[in-house]
């Protein structure tokens, strides 16, 4: 029988061991030993709803150190009163070095000023705070071999560059960056598009980082690794179907492939959630009963043990004793091990709380089986007014070794991206032949100007770099710019995509990111011929666009081979001008279908009719369209905001249709009918895609292959309206 | 704007003229109230998150309230929801351009947050304008230099460059600060003449920008702040900013701020030194 205690009564509750004897002032150490905890206090809030919230500021918090570390331990404050400048601090994070004698934290001084990376000397208390800009925020530091510090800041690593935004909580993302413990070296790592946060360190060396991967439908943060001196990214946890909840955060390493995290959703739940127990790969117990993970380990091979099954897992609001954990540390690595965590009780969703006028209330506990093999949680500190958050034991710890891939000079700055088979792939069988190339795409998001959506298929902007062909052994490798989100496609002949990666990623400058296939199944291996692959034999592809500078990157002409981004009002709109409009004008008729949006509730009704021409939307349909900018021919192709159409219950009844789906050209019904001719690695008119007869026939003048190729570059990159091309945001004004 | 918003529903809205319209995130127009009822701003800015989809005539008048809300996290989400509803976005901004020119502080505040939230490029000129006024507070100001960051475009250039010049000292550190931050900005010369203001927080400010831009013609006035500044934030954005300059002139400034009282100085002046090669 669960029993948790629900109020702490401080100096009386004390830390049983395991075996359920001793005192926490005895000699019985317990999972918690006899190290000090230190300990992150922050003045409770409640506006830190979202995961990657991190600019909340309120000042007076305080690092203390629990000796012993029971409830009857003496508290001892050792940050931050020793400098005056530090009065009003607040501090949202640190990390212990690895000889127990340095804090690395993050702390605000006051409400004007942007959250900095201070030191702290143990021996002494002496606080410095490190070289990083004074107008961009610095968070998550954790301690890496080599003296250096890990951390996640909005700092940009492309000079000139803005930050990418996330859509969501309307943030600055934060990104990966490192620097050296005496303040030089300072470097930032490449982007995602949008935040990376909570990074960890783990015994093989590898960072772990909670990343959230936004590319169209896909909306969820998992677990990700890379070097320490973030390359070489790779998947963690989350995906393939094997994901505890739409976010994992907070990560720490039990033992080799195996974590505690925090299983929660995006927002509301003040970074705050259930406890999972991540096992990565094979499950192996050495005779000690020690569990860890790291053969074969994969996403899909990853299982977790939901620790605290009562927790929600999404963001509905949690009831009386059950509560929210808010991170959690572990203290052994046995099947049921034990943690040191952080925990409020109550609902801890941060609207029910502002309703309510209350905030969560995390304070220390141990959570630790007891002797029937039930987990309990045991207080050791709470205090009423703070977050008592972030409990670690000031312990000496053994150092991993420094982790780093190789960076190649020769590369020119860019980024060598490639695979050596891209038929091997644990996610789509492909049929030899059926791969032309991988059409490579650079990702960014409204910090570029753009109006909130891009199109009503809430894609982000993308720019096509190029399409690096496939060589006859089936590997492929191009050059692209470093340091900025890249999204992969294979295509075939036609130029249509036949499978997207569904994230984003990026890597550093004169990095080789060399895959073995196209998401080949991570435990195994990549078999190929000796020798060479062709790809390298003939040279990485290079791609005009990609030497240029960001804002460059755009199309000059709309050929085959030069176009970058596709702008509904350019050259899709001329193709529907030139070709289509004497039919498709938004006469209501055969050649122009009608369908009907109509509220269930109130009876009232709106009519569209197909109409490809370049007119903006009628007004009554703006609010459906999503923009004020998008045109009929866009809302007849692309569709309504079917997400606003969900949300009001709104029906569609006649003949509705859409035309173009995003990221998928060959089954998008505007391409079927049409039928595209062959794109590589020649055009030819004489070679269709379909076996159906071609729209255009006996219609009127065909498209050429360049306009079949804006086309299906239009729906697999989104089905977005703006480019880089038609930014509003590069006018005057 | 409750005038303001009933008219636009009712010229809008014809799908949705008195329907409750849940939504499929569980959004209503009554939660809506509801959590404006409680005061919370947690609780307002989840409900309008959550309605993010919802189309909802009555929503459109308690949200387009919300858009005079005295705490800008508040205004700020409404003028998110109201970006997602680009023909309701338009008429509001055609409104709130007219209150730059005529309206009092509190009204200047609450359009400047609305345009610049939405992007309203167009409001621009309307912004150079407003920013002159001698009859709006600091309020007002802070919000038009918050507008021209987040709209991050050169065509805001004027507006900065006025604040700067203002007499509240909130609004000149705010305006230097969001100068790096507008798309293709090369010229730090506007915040080099920052450097000796007579405000700390200005000079702070300043500090950061010079370094990040690379503006060499603020390096004597830094290595004159980094040593001689009473505020240790001031020395500690100039000793950065000398390390980001580079200037072998700086070794003797940073080497004495490496011994700067202050912990927040010595540790950042040591790193600039040693990066000055």
């Amino acid at each position: 029988m669960k029993q948790t205690m629900k109020t702490l009564a401080l100096g009386t509750a004390l830390v049983t061991a395991v075996t359920g004897a001793g005192c926490g002032s005895d000699d019985s150490e317990g999972p918690l030993g006899t190290d000090p905890l230190i300990i992150l206090q922050r003045p409770k809030r409640n506006e830190m709803g979202d995961i990657f919230q991190y600019t909340s500021y309120v000042p007076k918090a305080r690092l203390i150190k629990l000796d012993p570390p029971t409830a009857d331990g003496t508290q001892t404050v050792i940050c931050c009163d020793q400098d005056p400048a530090l009065a009003n601090i607040d501090i949202s994070g640190y990390d212990i070095s690895f000889d127990a004698k340095q804090i690395v934290f993050s702390g605000k001084l006051a409400a004007n000023q942007a959250y900095g990376l201070f030191i702290l000397n143990l021996d002494d208390g002496n606080v410095e705070q490190l070289s990083t800009d004074p107008g961009r925020d610095y968070v998550s530091p954790v301690f890496l071999p080599g003296d250096k510090i890990l951390y996640t800041s909005n700092a940009v690593v492309e000079a000139g560059a803005p930050q990418h935004r996330d859509e969501y909580e309307r943030g600055t993302t934060l990104q990966l960056g490192r620097i050296n413990t005496d303040g030089t070296g300072d470097e930032l790592g490449p982007r995602n598009l949008s935040h990376r946060t909570f990074p960890t360190l783990t015994s093989d060396g590898r960072i772990m980082f909670t990343q959230w991967d936004h590319l169209g439908p896909l909306n969820a943060g998992h677990l990700v690794f890379a070097n320490q001196d973030m390359t070489n990214l790779r998947e963690g946890f989350g995906k393939e179907g094997t994901g505890a909840s739409n976010s994992t955060l907070k990560a720490q390493e039990i033992a080799p492939g195996r974590f505690v995290a925090i299983a929660t959703a995006r927002n509301r739940t003040i970074q705050a959630g259930a406890l999972i127990d991540i096992r990565l790969g094979d499950v192996v117990t050495d005779d000690d009963g020690n569990v860890s993970a790291a053969a074969r380990a994969t996403e899909a091979n990853a299982t977790f043990r939901d620790l605290t099954p009562d927790v929600p897992h999404d963001n509905e609001p949690s009831v009386e004793t059950v509560g929210r954990y808010y991170d959690a540390y572990p203290l052994d690595a046995r099947d049921k091990a034990s943690f040191v965590v952080s925990w409020a009780d109550g609902p801890v969703e941060s609207e029910v709380l502002g309703l309510a006028g209350l905030e969560a209330n995390f304070g220390v506990y141990l959570y630790a089986p007891n002797s029937r093999g039930t987990y309990e949680r045991r207080p050791i500190l709470d205090d009423p007014a703070m977050w008592d958050v972030f409990p670690r034991p000031l312990r000496t710890r053994t150092a991993p070794p420094v982790v780093a891939s190789q960076i190649d000079t020769n590369l020119g700055g860019m980024t060598l991206l490639g695979a050596m088979d891209v038929y091997q792939s644990s996610l789509k069988t492909f049929d030899q032949g059926d791969i032309y190339g991988v059409r490579i795409s650079e990702g960014f998001s409204s910090e570029e100007g753009f109006p909130e959506m891009f199109g009503s298929t809430m894609f982000e902007g993308m720019a096509t770099l190029g399409v690096a062909p496939v060589r006859t052994d089936g590997s492929w490798a191009a050059l692209v710019p470093a340091n900025v989100p890249i999204r992969i496609q294979t295509v075939d002949k036609f130029g249509m995509s036949n499978f997207s990666e569904p994230v984003w990623f990026s890597g550093r400058a004169g990095e080789s990111r060399f895959c073995g296939g196209c998401h080949e199944d991570r435990a195994g291996s990549t078999v190929i011929d000796p020798g060479l692959t062709d790809a390298i034999a003939a040279g990485p592809t290079t791609f005009v666009a990609a030497t240029k500078p960001r804002d460059d990157r755009k199309s000059s002409v709309y050929s085959r081979d030069a176009i970058v981004g596709v702008p509904w009002d350019g050259p899709v709109q001329a193709i529907f001008d030139a070709k289509c409009v004497s039919c498709h004008d938004g006469v209501p008729g055969p050649a122009n279908p009608s369908y009907t949006i109509t509220d269930p509730m109130t009876g009232a009704a709106l009519t569209w009719t197909f109409d490809l021409r370049g007119d903006t939307l009628p007004a009554e349909f703006v609010e459906l369209g999503g923009d004020s900018h998008f045109t009929r021919s866009y809302f007849s192709i692309v569709g309504p905001d079917m997400e606003a159409i969900e949300d009001a219950d709104l029906v569609l009844s006649g003949t509705f249709k859409v035309y173009m789906e995003p990221e998928n050209a060959r089954g998008s019904l505007l391409l079927e009918l049409l039928n595209p001719v062959k794109q590589f690695p020649n055009q030819d008119t004489g070679v269709r895609a379909f076996t159906t007869t071609p729209h255009m026939q006996g219609k009127g003048p065909d498209l050429t292959a360049d306009e079949f190729y804006q086309l299906i570059l239009a729906a697999d990159n989104g089905a977005s309206f703006f480019s880089r091309e038609n930014n509003p945001g590069l006018d005057i004004y | 704007m409750m005038k303001l918003g009933t008219k636009i529903a009712a010229v809008t809205f014809v799908l949705l003229a008195a329907g409750p319209a849940l939504a499929g995130k569980g959004g209503s127009a009554a939660k809506i109230q509801s959590a404006v009822t409680s005061g919370s701003v947690d609780a307002i800015v989840a409900e309008i998150e959550r309605a993010e989809s919802l189309m909802c005539e009555r929503c459109v008048g308690i949200v387009t309230n919300l858009l005079e809300d005295d705490r800008y996290a508040v205004r700020e989400a409404a003028a998110w929801w109201f970006a997602k509803r680009p023909a309701i976005k338009d008429m509001l901004a055609t409104q709130f351009v007219t209150e730059l020119a005529s309206g009092d502080t509190i009204a200047v505040r609450n359009a400047a947050d609305f345009l610049g939230r939405t992007m309203t490029y167009t409001s621009l000129p309307a912004l150079r304008t407003a920013i002159k006024r001698t009859d709006v507070g600091a309020d007002a100001k802070l919000a038009m230099v918050r507008a021209v960051k987040y709209m991050a475009h050169q065509s805001g250039n004027p507006v900065l460059t006025v604040a700067m010049t203002d007499a509240d000292a909130t609004v000149r550190a705010a305006a230097v600060a969001a100068w790096r931050d507008i798309r293709g900005q090369k010229d730090a010369t506007p915040a080099v003449s920052l450097l000796a203001d007579g405000d700390a927080q200005v000079r702070a400010e300043a500090a950061t920008v010079v370094g990040a831009m690379g503006g060499v013609a603020g390096l004597s006035t830094l290595e004159a702040l980094v040593v001689g500044d009473p505020d240790p934030f001031v020395r500690r954005n100039a000793a950065w900013a000398l390390g980001k300059l580079g200037a072998a002139s700086s070794r003797t400034a940073l080497t004495t701020a490496s011994t700067d009282k202050s912990g927040v100085v010595r540790g950042v002046a040591r790193a600039a030194l040693a990066s000055i090669k």
